[in-house]
């Protein structure tokens, strides 16, 4: 169980400090035997690169990576502040 | 009638220059200023820096920025701010600017913030000097914010950050990284004046809305919070016109 809770801390740590990946944003869950990563990142790049950091740091864990691209497109409407 | 384009954790680097930059070409169609709540890059160098003011900089509207803190992980913030200001961004810490818009007065007032947590989940000024350096910078930056926010003489007041001033917009974050991500100190800074809109960022997985204690609209301008290039905000309305771009 501890072991667990670490290997979260680990990748958690490991996506943040690494200075290739640099993301406080990725969400770490554990699946039976599976580790999930989700959130969104500003390109494909930095997508990619996240999960070949945690498969190359982690090879014995089975890497699902649902880390989405945020979109960047121009808004179609206002909101008004009162 | 004033509008901002607000966005924060825009996080660029080489790999995102072009990204925006559509979006943004059609700002002054939309709004009349762009803030940015920090974030601006990934490890606040200079070349990362450049990267930024190439995408959000030479636009036909004013942008003012918070720094965030990535832009401080490489220990080079003023550097960042210096590549940021020569590029025409005005960088704020702790300090104000104000926007003539179509006779109105826009005033900003911005600062990085700092983490420290929320009533009754707070950190306290005590004990190890480790744990009075944090909250002492919490509370100095909160005063300093405040008494910026208190300094201004405008039509509309709009206090910018990265970190957030109140929790209702950081729901969606785990509860145990809130004291990370914000604090009420901030809240009570924007309180202290007759602010009409809060903007932060910082928060990826919170929540857009949300109200200090004093009934100020706070709003989380995180990019993978609003899922667009920025939100447009409306202040000092003559009239609802929810359209933005006329059909
Ligand atoms: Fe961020
Ligand atoms: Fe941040």
């Amino acid at each position: 169980m501890t072991k667990q809770i670490d290997l979260e801390a680990e990748i958690q740590r490991l996506l943040t400090e690494h200075d290739s990946v640099a993301e406080q944003g990725i969400t770490v869950h554990r699946r039976e035997n599976q580790v999930v990563l989700s959130g969104e990142v500003e390109s494909g790049q930095r997508r990619d690169e996240i999960c070949r950091q945690v498969t190359s740091h982690f090879p014995e864990i089975e890497i699902t990576c649902d880390i989405g691209i945020t979109r960047a497109q121009a808004p179609s409407e206002v909101e008004e502040i009162s | 009638m004033i509008r901002i384009a607000a966005v924060g954790d825009v996080h660029v680097d080489k790999d995102v220059v072009g990204r925006y930059r559509p979006a943004l070409e059609q700002l002054p169609d939309r709004a009349d200023a762009l803030l940015i709540a920090g974030d601006l890059t990934r490890h606040g160098t200079p070349e990362e820096a450049k990267c930024f003011a190439t995408e959000f900089g030479g636009l036909a509207v004013p942008v003012v920025v918070v720094l965030g803190n990535h832009d401080h992980q490489t220990d080079q913030q003023q550097r960042v701010t210096e590549v940021l200001t020569d590029a025409g961004i005005t960088v704020l810490e702790c300090s104000t600017t104000v926007l003539e818009i179509r006779g109105h007065r826009l005033g900003i007032a911005g600062a990085k913030g700092f983490g420290g947590g929320f009533a009754g989940a707070c950190a306290s000024n005590f004990g190890e000097r480790e744990m009075k350096n944090f909250v002492g910078t919490t509370e100095d930056i909160a005063a300093r914010l405040g008494e910026a926010l208190r300094s201004v003489t405008c039509d509309a007041l709009v206090a910018l950050t990265h970190y957030a001033p109140v929790p209702e917009t950081l729901v969606g974050e785990p509860l145990e990284i809130y004291p990370f991500l914000g604090c009420y100190q901030l809240g009570n800074a924007i309180d202290s004046a007759p602010t009409a809109l809060a903007l932060h960022g910082h928060a990826h997985h919170g929540s857009e809305r949300g109200r200090t204690p004093g009934g100020v609209p706070v709003r989380n301008v995180a990019h993978p919070v609003i899922k667009q290039a920025y939100n447009v905000y409306q202040l000092l309305s003559e009239s609802v016109d929810a359209e933005l771009v006329p059909a």
